[in-house]
C-alpha cells in the first residue's frame, strides 16, 4: 500500500535521510524505530508530504504521490508527535474543523465527532477549549481527528505520549482492530515493549539509513538477544548508558570556581 | 558612556537581568513570528515610526517660524494648541502600548509554572517585568519626543521668554510627558490589579479581555472627540464642563503651563488634578503590582489544571461548501478568540465606528430628511475601506504557527478554492457589516431610490476594494508567519488611506450628480461593475496557479553562486523546504 524508494532529503548540504526504502501492506502494523535524530521525523515529514524529497519518491497504492497529493491525503491520517492543535478551539469544534477541510458532510461530521469524543472519554469537554485539556485529553482529539475520514493508512507518531494506562491499552487494541480491517498502520515510537507486542515488523533506522527490516522475532532470533530493546540497542551502536550516566553526574558535580 | 551603562548594568543581580530581557522581548508574541524575524528589529521599527512622528512635529515647528503668528493671541494659541495636542499624542501613545502589552506586567501562568520551582524571588520578578514594560513606555516617549521636545521648546520657549524660557519650557515639557505617560501606564496598571485581585481568576480573565477592548477604544474616542481649548477665555467658558474636569490630558496641559509659569491662576485646579492624579495612580499601580505578586501568583498555582467541562452550542451556521464554512469559521474564531489579533482590528473598526457616530449624530440633528449630500457618501466610503483594509491587515498574523499541520495534511482542495474562502470572509466580516451599518445610517435621507443607488454602489464599491486587498494574497488568514517588515504596512496603509480619500473626495460629488439620472447612474454601475469584475478575474486568474504558504521567507540579500558540490539531482527543494 505505502512504499517509499531510496528517499534522500538533505539540510544545507547535510543529509538527514539517504537511500530509506521500506513498504507498509494493508493490514500491516510496522514500527519505525530509530534514536533521536535518527531521521524518523523527516521520513514522517516527506509520507506526510510537508517535506519534499531530494531524491526517491513515495508510492501509495502503486502511484507516486507527487502527482495526486491530494488523492493521497485523503487517504490517511495523522497523530503527529507532539499535540499541536488551535488551543482556542473547543475539540468539537477541531474536529469540525478538520471534518470540513476534509470535505466530509456536516450531519456526518456531527455524528462522527460527538461519537468518538465521547468514546475517548471527552464528551463532557467538547465544549471546552483545547487549551484547557491534559496532554492526554490532546492526544485523544488528535486520535480523533485522524480516525475521522476513515483513512486506508495510518501514521502515528508518538500515540501513547501522555495517554493513561486504560487510554494506551485501548489504543492497542484499537491499532489491532484497524489492522485486521485492512488499514495500513506506520507506528513511530521509543516504547520498544509496545512495538514488540504490536508490530509485525520493524524497521530501525539511524543516522538516516534503514538498519533493519524484518519481524521483532525474526530480529532476536537473528541476532541471538534477549529482547527487541537489546536489538535496537545493538544496532544503533548506542553507547554504553551506564557510563554516560556516571559522565552526567560527574558534570553535575562540579563546584564553581 | 557605554561602558557606564554596561558597568552599572553589570552591577544589577543576573536572575533580574535574565529575567528582563526575557520579558521585554516578550512583549511581542515570539510564536507570531517568522523563523527569520528578528524581536529587536521589529521593536526598532515601532521606535521608527514614532520618531517619524516627532521628526514631522519638529518639522512643523520650523515651518511655523516661516509665517509666525502676528499677535500675542495668535503665539498663545499656538502654544496652547501645540501642548495640548502633544500631552495628548503621548497619553494616546502610552495608551496603545499598555493596550498591545495588556498583563504582561502580572504574572501568567506560564510565568508562575515555569519559574515557580527556579530559586527566583517574587520580587525579581516583579521588578524585571515592571522595568521591562517600563523600558518599553520610556523608549515610546523618547521616540516620539527626540526632535519635537527640543524643537517647540526652542520655538516657543524662546518666544516667549529668551534662552531661560526655552530651558524652562525643556524641563515643562519632558516633565509633562513622563509625568502624563506614568499617570495613563499606572491607572492601567491599578485597575487591572485591583481587578486580578477582587475577581475570580476566570471571571477575571474574562473581564481583563473586555477591559482590554474598551480600554482601546476610551484611548481612541477621547483623542479623536477631545476639543483643543486655545485661549484662557475658551478654557473659563468651559469651566463647568465635564470634559474639562474629567480629561487628564487638559490636566497636564495645565501642569505644563504651571512649570513652564505661564499658567493662568483660574486654571491651577486643572494642573492640581493632574499632580493628585498621578500620585494616586502611581500609588494605586504599586500596591496593586505588590498585593498581586503576593497574592496572585499563589492564587494561579492553586487554579486547578482541569476544571470541569462548559456547556456550548454545537450547531454552527453554514458559509457555503466545507471547505469555505471551515475557513469562514475558522477566520471567526481567531478574531474573536485572539486577544492580540482583535486590538489590531478594534484600531481599524474605531476609525469606521467613529465616522459611523458622527453620522449617526449628524442624522439625529437634523430636522427632516436630507438629500444624500457628499458629506453622507465620503464617510461610508471610508468606513468601508477602514474596515477592508482593517480586516487583511489582520489576516497575516498568525494565531498558532505550530498546529498548521493540519490545514497542510487537509489541503485536499486547490489553492483557488481556499483563496474563495477567504474572499468570502472578507466580505462576510469587513464588506457586509458597513454595508448593514450604511444601510440603517440612510434611513433618514431621501429619496429612497437614491438611497437605493448608493447602496448599490457602495456594495460595488466594498467587493472592488476586497479584490484589491487580496491580491496576492495566497494564504489561508492567520496561518502565515509574519515576517516584520516584509509588507511595509505602515507606509502601505497610509499611501493607501491618501489615495482613497482623495479619490473619495473627488467622487462623491460625481456620484452625487448621478444619482437619480437613469442613464448616468447606469454608466456609473457598469463601470464599478466591470472593475470589480475585472479585479476578481485576475484574482481568479492567478488562484489557479498559487501555491498555499505557510511561512515568510526574506528575500535572499546575498546570492549565492552553488559551488558546493552536491549530487546530482539531491539539491533541489533544499532551500525551500528546510
Amino acid at each position: 500500500m505505502l512504499e517509499l524508494q531510496s528517499l534522500y532529503r538533505s539540510f544545507r548540504g547535510i543529509p538527514a535521510i539517504a537511500d530509506v526504502s521500506f513498504q507498509v501492506a494493508p493490514g500491516e502494523i510496522v514500527g519505525f524505530l530509530g534514536p533521536n535524530g535518527a531521521g524518523k521525523s523527516t521520513t514522517v515529514k516527506i509520507v506526510t508530504g510537508m517535506l519534499r524529497p531530494n531524491d526517491g519518491r513515495v508510492l501509495f497504492e502503486g502511484q507516486d504521490v507527487s502527482k495526486d497529493m491530494v488523492a493521497f491525503r485523503a487517504a490517511f491520517g495523522y497523530v503527529p508527535e507532539e499535540a499541536h492543535l488551535y488551543n482556542y478551539l473547543s475539540g468539537l469544534e477541531y474536529l469540525q474543523l478538520v471534518g470540513r477541510l476534509r470535505g466530509l458532510g456536516e450531519a456526518l461530521i456531527e455524528v462522527k465527532a460527538t461519537r468518538l469524543l465521547k468514546l475517548l472519554h471527552l464528551e463532557s469537554w467538547q465544549y471546552s477549549p483545547i487549551s484547557s485539556y491534559s496532554k492526554g485529553m490532546r492526544q485523544r482529539v488528535l486520535l480523533a481527528a485522524a480516525l475521522l475520514h476513515d483513512p486506508k493508512l495510518l501514521i502515528f507518531d508518538e500515540p501513547l505520549s501522555g495517554l493513561d494506562v486504560v487510554s494506551a491499552r485501548m489504543f492497542k487494541d484499537l491499532l489491532e482492530l484497524l489492522a485486521a480491517q485492512g488499514k495500513a498502520v506506520l507506528y513511530i515510537s521509543h516504547v520498544l515493549e509496545v512495538v514488540e507486542q504490536i508490530c509485525s515488523r520493524v524497521i530501525v533506522i539511524a543516522k538516516g539509513r534503514i538498519l533493519a527490516d524484518a519481524a521483532p522475532s525474526d530480529l532476536t532470533k537473528l541476532m541471538k538477544l534477549p529482547n527487541l530493546e537489546s536489538v535496537f540497542a545493538q544496532l544503533v551502536e548506542q553507547q554504553e548508558t551506564r557510563s554516560v550516566a556516571q559522565e552526567i553526574v560527574e558534570v553535575m558535580q562540579i563546584a564553581n570556581g | 558612556m557605554h561602558r557606564l551603562i554596561q558597568s552599572l548594568v553589570a552591577r544589577l543581580p543576573l536572575g533580574f537581568r535574565v529575567l528582563y530581557r526575557q520579558f521585554l522581548l516578550r512583549v511581542v508574541d515570539l510564536e507570531a513570528l517568522s523563523i527569520e524575524a528578528d524581536v529587536e528589529r521589529f521593536l526598532g521599527q515601532f521606535a521608527g515610526v514614532l520618531i517619524l512622528i516627532s521628526l514631522i512635529s519638529a518639522l512643523g515647528a520650523f515651518f511655523s517660524t516661516i509665517a509666525p503668528p502676528t499677535t500675542p493671541e495668535g503665539w498663545l494659541a499656538l502654544a496652547w494648541h501645540m501642548e495640548q495636542s502633544a500631552v495628548a499624542t503621548m497619553m494616546l501613545v502610552v495608551g496603545l502600548l499598555t493596550v498591545v502589552s495588556w498583563d504582561s506586567t502580572f504574572p501568567d501562568r506560564r510565568d508562575v509554572m515555569v519559574l515557580s520551582p527556579l530559586p527566583v524571588a517574587p520580587r525579581t520578578i516583579l521588578l524585571a517585568k515592571v522595568c521591562a514594560s517600563g523600558a518599553l513606555v520610556c523608549v515610546a516617549i523618547a521616540a516620539l519626543n527626540c526632535a519635537s521636545g527640543f524643537a517647540w521648546p526652542l520655538i516657543l520657549g524662546t518666544h516667549f521668554a529668551g534662552l531661560p524660557g526655552f530651558a524652562r519650557f525643556c524641563v515643562a515639557w519632558w516633565l509633562t510627558v513622563v509625568g502624563a505617560s506614568a499617570f495613563l501606564y499606572c491607572s492601567v496598571l491599578t485597575v487591572q490589579g485591583f481587578s486580578a485581585l477582587l475577581l475570580p481568576r476566570r471571571t477575571f480573565l474574562l473581564f481583563s479581555a473586555i477591559l482590554q477592548l474598551a480600554a482601546f477604544g476610551l484611548f481612541l474616542g477621547v483623542y479623536f472627540i477631545e476639543p483643543s481649548f486655545l485661549s484662557p477665555a475658551a478654557f473659563m467658558a468651559a469651566k463647568g464642563s465635564w470634559w474639562l474636569a474629567c480629561t487628564p490630558s487638559y490636566w497636564f496641559f495645565a501642569l505644563f503651563n504651571q512649570v513652564s509659569g505661564n499658567l493662568p491662576a483660574d486654571l491651577a485646579w486643572l494642573a492640581w488634578r493632574g499632580w493628585i492624579g498621578l500620585g494616586v495612580a502611581v500609588t494605586g499601580a504599586a500596591a496593586s503590582l505588590l498585593l498581586c505578586y503576593l497574592r496572585t501568583m499563589k492564587k494561579t498555582v492553586e487554579e486547578p489544571d482541569l476544571v470541569p467541562g462548559t456547556h456550548g452550542w454545537a450547531c454552527t451556521p453554514r458559509f457555503g461548501g466545507s471547505l469555505q464554512t471551515a475557513i469562514v469559521l475558522f477566520a471567526f474564531r481567531s478574531l474573536v478568540r485572539s486577544r492580540q489579533h482583535r486590538v489590531v482590528l478594534a484600531f481599524y473598526f474605531s476609525v469606521a465606528f467613529a465616522l459611523a457616530i458622527a453620522l449617526l449624530r449628524h442624522e439625529l440633528s437634523a430636522p427632516a430628511p436630507l438629500p444624500i449630500t457628499p458629506e453622507f457618501i465620503v464617510p461610508t466610503i471610508l468606513m468601508m475601506t477602514f474596515s477592508v483594509i482593517g480586516l487583511r491587515n489582520v489576516f497575516p498574523l498568525p494565531i498558532s504557527l505550530t498546529a498548521n499541520w493540519v490545514l497542510r495534511t487537509t489541503q485536499l482542495c486547490p489553492p483557488e478554492k481556499y483563496i474563495a474562502a477567504t474572499r468570502r470572509t472578507q466580505l462576510i466580516f469587513a464588506v457586509l457589516p458597513v454595508w448593514i451599518v450604511s444601510a440603517f445610517l440612510s434611513l433618514s435621507y431621501r429619496p429612497w431610490h437614491q438611497v437605493a443607488e448608493h447602496l448599490v454602489v457602495l456594495g460595488l464599491l466594498g467587493f472592488a476594494f476586497a479584490e484589491v486587498s487580496l491580491i496576492g494574497f495566497h494564504k489561508v488568514p492567520f496561518t502565515c508567519s509574519y515576517l516584520p517588515g516584509k509588507s511595509n504596512i505602515q507606509l502601505t496603509f497610509w499611501a493607501f488611506v491618501f489615495v482613497l480619500l482623495i479619490l473619495g473626495v473627488s467622487f462623491a460629488p460625481f456620484e452625487q450628480s448621478v444619482l437619480g439620472k437613469p442613464v448616468q447612474y447606469a454608466e456609473l454601475i457598469a463601470v464599478l461593475g466591470a472593475a470589480a469584475f475585472g479585479l476578481w478575474a485576475f484574482n481568479h486568474h492567478r488562484a489557479k496557479s498559487a501555491v498555499l504558504y505557510f511561512e515568510e521567507i526574506p528575500e535572499e540579500v546575498i546570492t549565492t553562486l552553488k559551488l558546493a558540490y552536491a549530487p546530482p539531482n539531491r539539491n533541489q527543494g533544499d532551500t525551500q523546504d528546510a
